[in-house]
């Protein structure tokens, strides 16, 4: 979110005012300072990214209620800087209900970096996948309320407004790269869902964590946090050639139905995951399209596995989506296939972490290799460098192969 | 024994109710530690453990933690939360531990960055426990079968009467190849364990500086685990300490995992 001068005042008024306010009494006042810096390594090196953050977490909590609220700033150079609130929510906790309301990150599921029945709380990619999780996922105001039955929980969760996945910025490195004929012309004003009651988001779950396995079936009424992109084409109706294209980004309305598990097989742990979206909207090459999209049924899913291997902690999952009622001129394949990979060792009394991650798309041959190592120089200061590295020439990842970078983090928990 | 003994985040080298029925001369290395193993401790504990890592320069990091253990009879559950370093901060951890011996441990991480419950395999007891000396079998339950004991002898340590047990553990590949407990007579209490690597190596030393008795029971209250090979050391303190204090059974939950300590 970029914000007024006007309103990046009124918040750092709000933000010191909360930070001084809570110091009288606060149940907790934790957080982070961090510097970012990321170098691309083609051509002139680059800098992909210089940010400065700070991060508050301040929880208070009395009897059967609490809240916390996370103030966040990002700061980059000669740049406006972004303020906001990641979560800011009220707890109300009773016998066996407990209620959320404001505010706040919901997630969802077994899955590790993937998103299939994680999709209550939109993803913030204006740095495509490569922020820490807690800030991809963004927060959103909803109402919550978890009813508990021994090791039983019924979730419900009521979002009165919609929120759209942030896309990176006009200009950003990681904006997607879309294949239009010739350059369109993007028109927002189908975009906006309208907030109202009847354009609210419902989710609801049912999960359980027992000795012999761990799992979770949900349901949601939602919007699809994506917009399609619907086509329009001007054609010259004297040579019959296209001329121009207009493009509306829309939401479409998702009905989602899912479940996820985890179980303990001897030293492995055994994770899946699956949803059947109803609603899905795809883009198609099909003449006889008006707008160039059709709606088809699709699966999401997930198998993973975890190990440790002379103390190796390994971690693998093989994630496929699949269009149902296939067409050939769906410009997306049929059958999308990803894989993951993970991992990690610690070292020196776990004060040196080495990490591998990988994701890799086998539709394009395409991957996102992502090595770090972290040292941790004092209890909460934290030194990390890493590189991201990107292969293939297309696909969700190779359309990013000129933006390889190494990066350092140093970062300081209070 | 009310019910099965409490396991604690030390090492479980504790009192037991005195076998009076057996002739102290006659007890086998088996029996002496199967008494450190079956002893009472109550059925509730919780308490703040203070973990102070200590680097071969004298650098020290310190962990907080806060436990609660309970004994539901056939399961005893265990749920720990993080409170220091600020980086671990909310960060929990739950177990439940089967009086069946097939079974293996349950065992959640709840991590509040990605605010997920994970399971996580109980069968790493070779990993080292939030990077002190103790792994987490060391902080466990070894079961008295899993090894063969033997009485070496006995001698005073610290100014009290001890059996001195070399363990050898059954599985070959286990790491560690043997360890030697000095048990105190009738308090059944370890005083001093030492560990030895797969090559037989001397690996660590596991003390007990300070031990009281809490409502009846032998509690240990300070120990330190040395270990020579890296000259690192772990220091172990509990404090706050409360037994059968009456500890809900909806603690030991994943609700409870994700809300902290609110």
């Amino acid at each position: 979110m970029r914000l007024t001068r006007l309103k990046r005042i009124v918040l750092s008024l709000i933000l010191a005012f909360l930070v001084s306010g809570v110091q009288a009494q606060p149940n907790s006042l934790t957080g982070y300072a961090r510097n970012y810096i990321g170098v691309l390594l083609q051509g002139d090196h680059e800098y992909s990214i210089i940010q400065n953050t700070l991060n508050l977490n301040v929880e208070q909590s009395k009897d059967r209620v609490a809240f916390k609220v996370n103030p966040y700033i990002y700061q980059y150079p000669n740049e406006d800087m972004e303020i906001g609130l990641r979560e800011a929510y009220l707890d109300m906790y009773f016998n066996s209900v407990d209620l959320r309301i404001g505010k706040q990150q919901i997630i969802w599921g077994k899955a590790d970096g993937v998103f299939i029945t994680d999709i209550v709380s939109p993803k913030d990619l204006s740095e495509f996948l490569l922020r820490d999780f807690d800030e991809i996922r963004m927060g959103v105001t909803s109402v919550k309320a978890d009813y508990y039955i021994g090791d039983n929980t019924f979730e419900i969760v009521w979002l009165p407004e919609f929120t759209p996945t942030v896309m990176p910025p006009e200009g950003s490195i990681w904006r997607p790269k879309y294949s239009f004929p010739v350059q369109p012309v993007f028109d927002h004003s189908r975009e906006k869902v309208t907030p109202s009651l009847e354009n609210s988001e419902f989710f609801a779950k049912f999960s359980a964590l027992t000795s012999l396995v761990d799992f979770e079936i949900m349901a949601g009424y939602a919007f699809d946090d994506d917009p399609t992109m619907h086509v329009v084409k001007s054609i010259n109706p004297a040579t019959h050639q296209l001329t121009g294209l207009t493009v509306y980004p829309e939401h479409h309305r998702l009905t989602i139905g899912g479940g996820s598990f985890s179980t303990t097989l001897g030293p492995f742990v055994l994770r899946g995951e699956g949803a059947y979206y109803n609603g899905k909207y795809f883009n198609s090459t099909d003449p006889k399209l008006p707008e160039s999209v059709v709606e088809k049924n699709y699966l999401h899913y997930l198998v993973g596995l975890d190990y440790t291997l002379w103390d190796i902690h390994l971690s693998s999952q093989f994630i496929q989506q699949a269009i149902l009622d296939y067409n050939p001129l769906i410009e997306k394949d049929e059958y999308d296939n990803m894989g993951t990979f993970l991992a990690s060792r610690d070292f020196l009394n776990e004060t040196l972490n080495l990490q591998l991650f990988i994701y890799y798309g086998f539709n394009n041959n395409d991957a996102l290799i992502r090595p770090k190592v972290t040292y941790d120089l004092a209890d909460g200061f934290e030194l990390l460098f890493g590189a991201n590295i990107f292969t293939g020439s297309a696909g969700w990842f190779g359309q990013y192969d000129n933006n390889d970078m190494v990066y350092s983090k140093i970062k300081y928990s209070f | 024994m009310t019910s099965k003994r409490i396991q604690f985040v030390l090492l479980a080298i504790m009192l037991t109710i005195p076998l009076l029925a057996f002739s102290q001369d006659k007890l086998t290395g088996y029996q002496v530690i199967e008494n450190v193993y079956n002893r009472a401790t109550g059925t509730e504990m919780e308490g703040n453990l203070t973990m102070t890592l200590i680097n071969s320069r004298g650098n020290k990091r310190i962990r907080e933690i806060k436990q609660y253990i309970k004994d539901f009879g056939k399961v005893e559950k265990k749920i720990m939360f993080f409170i220091k370093p600020a980086d671990v901060r909310n960060t929990s951890f739950m177990n439940w531990s089967y009086d069946d011996p097939g079974k293996d441990d349950d065992q959640w991480i709840y991590l509040p960055a990605l605010k997920k419950v994970k399971r996580i395999s109980s069968d790493s007891k070779n990993d080292y426990f939030m990077g002190s000396d103790f792994t987490y079998d060391d902080l466990g339950d070894r079961k008295p079968q899993d090894d063969t004991h033997k009485i070496l002898r006995e001698e005073e340590f610290n100014g009290e009467p001890c059996y001195v047990v070399e363990s050898i553990p059954k599985d070959k590949d286990y790491m560690y190849s043997r360890t030697v407990t000095w048990v105190v007579k009738d308090k059944w209490v370890g005083l001093k364990k030492e560990f030895y690597d797969e090559d037989g190596e001397y690996l660590k030393t596991l003390k007990i500086n300070e031990y009281k008795k809490i409502k009846g029971f032998w509690i240990i209250i300070k120990t330190e685990m040395h270990n020579v090979q890296k000259n690192h050391t772990t220091k172990m303190d509990l404090s706050n300490i409360v037994i059968d204090g009456g500890i809900k059974n909806s603690m030991f939950t994943e609700r409870m995992m994700r809300r902290g300590l609110k």
